[in-house]
């Protein structure tokens, strides 16, 4: 087929638009990574001397490793915990009919429109009101009502799209419910059950906000712990931190990528 | 025969979880209406009076600032997600179209801390764009970005932008070629079918990605406090302010109620909208 | 050989009604899927349920597997009340359209699926299912995913899977509609040996009428939740008793007549200007009124437009088939204005040439004009 002088124009516009838009997209993720390796307290561009001393700093600050291993262990239970209600309400809500089912819906799901500023102070004021100890499970609880309408998403999603006639063929050949569930259901949506966890997983890692509101100095996450630096400091040492963050979450991203296909789970095939 | 199977069991741990949801609304309700006691964290009794507080000055800008940055931000990331999502989808090349995939989601998994800070980095008064522009000659003396409102709608607009270009792809990704290819065959350029053809039918998507965007924007928190740094007030930062340096909870409660309010509004009509497209395009 | 097959075939021969349906119904949030159904099937019978998509067949065969529960009515399966039993009790053998073949396990796994929820021991499970794939030709593919097989192999792990349980009654859901047309008949034989070789009760659902007539002992044409005939092949091909089943199977010639006087089965009627005379199979005629006469391609033959009883026609278009040719033609009196019949290919004609069309004196029925429906 032969292209005419506009077609050629706008294949052009559209390359240049293209790459000035991904340029804004990763701009911020170059200047940071330029900024890792400026050797001096102060930022300056271009950086006058380079080192590594500000990764040093990052491994060595006391805060992002206590940090980290709270948002670890928030993420880890917080996501199992989701995992485990989002996917049983998932289940009842695609196959049952039961009362109150579509207000406990609205009610699980609102936290997608409840700013995470209003859920963090709702459940601080909530644990104060019955004097619960601001111990890392109110940290856990915020998350899982953050994360637990994702969870909830992925999973219908599969469910929904699952053929129930596998389980009516096991049940033909006699499998009682509890057994198609453990044979057929379960490994059958393990792919969503899994992306679900994953997904739950790297938003609770991630959640600022609402944490922001219940954590002690004791329970404060990483992203929480690297706020209160940049409040304090000045140097380069988050510029490296945020290097590594951004490395190790699109190593992750690669990794999902290839086993599942972003564009089957973002639905966007 | 037992009909449910698992009913009980399935459903109770997402009962208790949505038990704590109300809760905690209710107690935001409940702290809302009671009278703020300066130096003690206990509230008062019951008034009406953090309300009409609210009709202040400081939290009515905060209000129109916030609803101004909604307003931009939701603007300049449909123009700038449109192209992209159109990209993802359209691109021949399937490698081009999954390292664009990569590089406009990988933000979404960056949570805001880290790309509020690095946008930090690229605003301030010594930082990248400022120095780099200076050298270049093009300006004498630094942009205020940082503590402004561009700044701040510039990095908003890279943090609600990964989920818009998501769901716009899927929009774009759910119309049927044929349609496209059918315009073409009756004669129609390549702006024309997009005009005519492509935008009419991902409009239920730029609405949703709109009303997503507005949402985003609303509760975002670290990037107007980082890059406004007290001098960009928002709702979101406010009720922070009051009640963490004030410990004014009370308050701070109404506030956040009157904005939950606000934005269940503001969605409604935007899921009002979404509903009449759908009509119109009745399948 | 025939030690396999008494391993696999029922061995309940206690009375002669297989499934026994009394009244059973069903709605789905207000609308009447299925009015009372009485049926029965008998032992080792090929029973196919055929209608249109909407009729209730298919929510039939979910009540008989016990998907569905019915709002009303008795269901027997070997004489055991059955209507309140889940389906993993009623030791049924089910295969569906997509064959629904767990994508997770081997074919061996998948047809010893059945063999291990009855916990039967292992020995005997894997003696069993070998049996039984070699029944259906597949002792090779007992290692393989359901995805590596082509669509007949699947649908024959499908059939095995539901076999080797030794299912007292099978159903069949649509099962040849996803082959292509020349893998479905070979099929369709393929089951019907099987079926007929193990004597096993069989309901079978399908829309597709000459799947239909082929394959089954009896057929139960459904419309609109309602059973409208149940009969042999040939007495639903040759006897339709109502509109609706003389349209729906076969094709279909249907004149607007009206009916002046009958005795017995002799009716006298006028269709258009033309009196005829004529002989039904139907054991109850209309009363005089308008009616429509129905006829079989077949049954019609051209002649001269001088004859007597002849009913005038058009040559509209002649559709070549090979070893014949369609004529259809318009035609006034016919009731949406069009009567097809088959000529040898030879004697197919220009469009436009003048007709007659003779109708045989024996053979059409004569229905209510109101009966009309789809």
């Amino acid at each position: 087929m032969k292209k005419s002088a506009l077609d050629h124009l706008l294949d052009w516009s559209g390359r240049i638009l293209l790459a000035a838009i991904l340029g804004f997209v990763l701009l911020p993720f170059v200047v940071v990574a330029i900024a890792s390796f400026n050797d001096g307290a102060i930022l300056s561009f271009p950086p006058k001397s380079w080192s590594f001393r500000w990764y040093a700093n990052a491994f060595e600050y006391r805060d992002f490793g206590s940090g980290l291993v709270n948002s670890l262990r928030i993420a880890a239970i917080g996501a199992s915990i989701a995992l485990i209600a989002g996917a049983g309400f998932a289940y009842v809500f695609n196959r049952y009919d039961f009362m109150f089912k579509r207000l406990l819906n609205t009610v699980l799901m609102s936290p997608l429109i409840i700013p995470n500023f209003t859920i963090g102070l709702g459940l601080l004021i909530l644990s104060a009101a019955v004097q619960l100890p601001r111990s890392i499970w109110l940290v856990i609880a915020v998350h899982v009502v953050i994360v637990l309408p994702f969870v909830v998403r992925s999973v219908y999603v599969s469910l929904k799209n699952f053929e129930r006639r596998y389980e009516q063929a096991a049940e033909s050949l006699g499998g009682t419910p509890l057994h198609v569930l453990l044979t057929i259901t379960l490994p059958l949506l393990l792919p969503g059950l899994i992306s679900g966890a994953l997904f739950a997983a790297i938003l609770s890692f991630n959640e600022f906000t609402a944490s922001l509101y219940v954590v002690n100095q004791r329970t404060q996450t990483l992203p929480v712990a690297m706020y209160n630096y940049v409040r304090e400091y000045a140097d380069p040492t988050l510029a490296a931190l945020s290097v590594i963050y951004v490395a190790a979450v699109a190593a992750m991203l690669l990794l999902v990528h290839k086993f599942f296909r972003l564009e089957k789970v973002l639905n966007v095939d | 025969m037992s009909k449910r199977p698992f009913l009980g069991w399935f459903a109770s741990p997402s009962i208790l979880i949505a038990f704590g949801i109300a809760a905690s609304f209710l107690a935001i309700v409940q702290f809302s209406l009671r009278a703020h006691v300066p130096g003690a964290l206990d509230p008062g009794g019951f008034t009406l009076d953090n309300f009409t507080t609210l009709w202040k000055t400081v939290y009515g800008k905060a209000f129109v600032t916030t609803v101004l940055l909604c307003w931009w931000t939701a603007l300049f990331t449909l123009l700038i997600g449109y192209p992209l999502a159109y990209a993802m989808v359209r691109a021949k090349s399937a490698r081009l179209r999954s390292a664009i995939l990569l590089i406009s989601l990988t933000p979404l998994f960056l949570g805001e801390i880290v790309r509020t800070y690095s946008w930090m980095i690229v605003l301030g008064n010594r930082g990248f764009l400022n120095a780099t522009l200076m050298q270049l000659g093009v300006i004498d003396r630094p942009l205020d970005l940082m503590f402004t409102m561009t700044g701040v709608v510039i990095a908003l607009v890279h943090f609600t932008l990964p989920i818009v270009v998501v769901m716009l792809a899927a929009a774009l990704s759910h119309i049927d070629r044929n349609l496209e290819r059918a315009a073409t065959s009756l004669g129609a350029g390549r702006i024309r079918c997009f005009l005519t053809v492509t935008l009419p039918l991902s409009i239920p998507g730029i609405v949703a990605a709109t009303s997503t965007a507005f949402a985003w924007t609303f509760s975002a928190f670290a990037t107007p406090q980082m890059i406004g740094g007290g001098k960009v007030q928002t709702i979101s930062t406010l009720v922070y302010q009051v009640g963490f340096a004030s410990f004014n909870f009370p308050l701070a409660a109404s506030l956040s109620l009157v904005g939950l309010l606000f934005t269940i509004a503001v969605l409604a009509l935007f899921n009002t909208g979404i509903r009449k497209l759908e009509r119109i395009g009745a399948h | 050989m025939l030690t396999e097959i008494s391993a696999i075939a029922p061995q309940d021969t206690r009375d002669d009604v297989a499934v026994q349906i009394d009244g059973v119904s069903k709605s789905f949030s207000g609308t009447v899927a299925l009015e009372p159904i009485r049926l029965k099937v008998r032992r080792g019978e090929f029973l196919t349920l055929l209608g249109p998509s909407g009729c209730g067949k298919t929510t039939l065969l979910n009540l008989i597997a016990g998907f569905l529960e019915a709002d009303e009515g008795e269901l027997f399966i070997d004489r055991d009340l059955v209507t309140q039993v889940p389906p993993h009790q009623r030791k049924i053998g089910i295969v569906f359209q997509n064959y629904a073949l767990f994508p997770h396990m081997s074919v061996a796994q998948n047809v010893a699926y059945g063999l291990r929820t009855r916990r039967v021991p292992k020995a005997e499970t894997a003696e069993r299912v070998r049996e039984v794939l070699a029944l259906v030709k597949l002792e090779d593919f007992a290692d393989r995913r359901p995805r590596q097989l082509s669509g007949g192999q699947q649908q024959r792990v499908a059939l095995a899977r539901a076999l080797v349980v030794r299912p007292r009654v099978l159903l069949l859901d649509e099962p040849f509609s996803a082959l292509d047309r020349n893998l479905r008949s070979a099929m369709q034989v393929e089951l019907r040996e099987i079926q007929s070789r193990l004597g096993l009760t069989t309901v079978f659902v399908t829309h597709d009428q000459s799947e239909a007539l082929s394959m089954s002992d009896r057929i139960a044409v459904m419309s609109r939740g309602r059973i409208r005939q149940i009969g042999t092949p040939s007495q639903i091909y040759d006897r339709p008793e109502n509109h609706f089943v003389s349209t729906f199977v076969g094709d279909a010639n249907l004149f607007a007549a009206t009916l002046l006087e009958k005795t017995d089965a002799t009716a006298s009627l006028d269709i258009g200007k033309t009196r005829l005379s004529l002989t039904t199979f139907q054991e109850e005629l209309p009363e005089p009124g308008p009616v429509t006469l129905f006829v079989r391609p077949e049954q019609c033959s051209l002649t001269g437009l001088d004859q007597p009883g002849a009913i005038a026609a058009t040559v509209a278009l002649s559709v070549y088939q090979g070893s014949y040719a369609e004529l259809h033609l318009d035609c006034s009196v016919a009731e949406n204005g069009r009567v097809m019949l088959r000529v040898p290919a030879s004697e197919a004609m220009e469009p436009g040439t003048n007709v007659g069309i003779a109708l045989p004196e024996r053979g059409p029925a004569i229905y209510t004009t109101t009966e009309r429906e789809t």
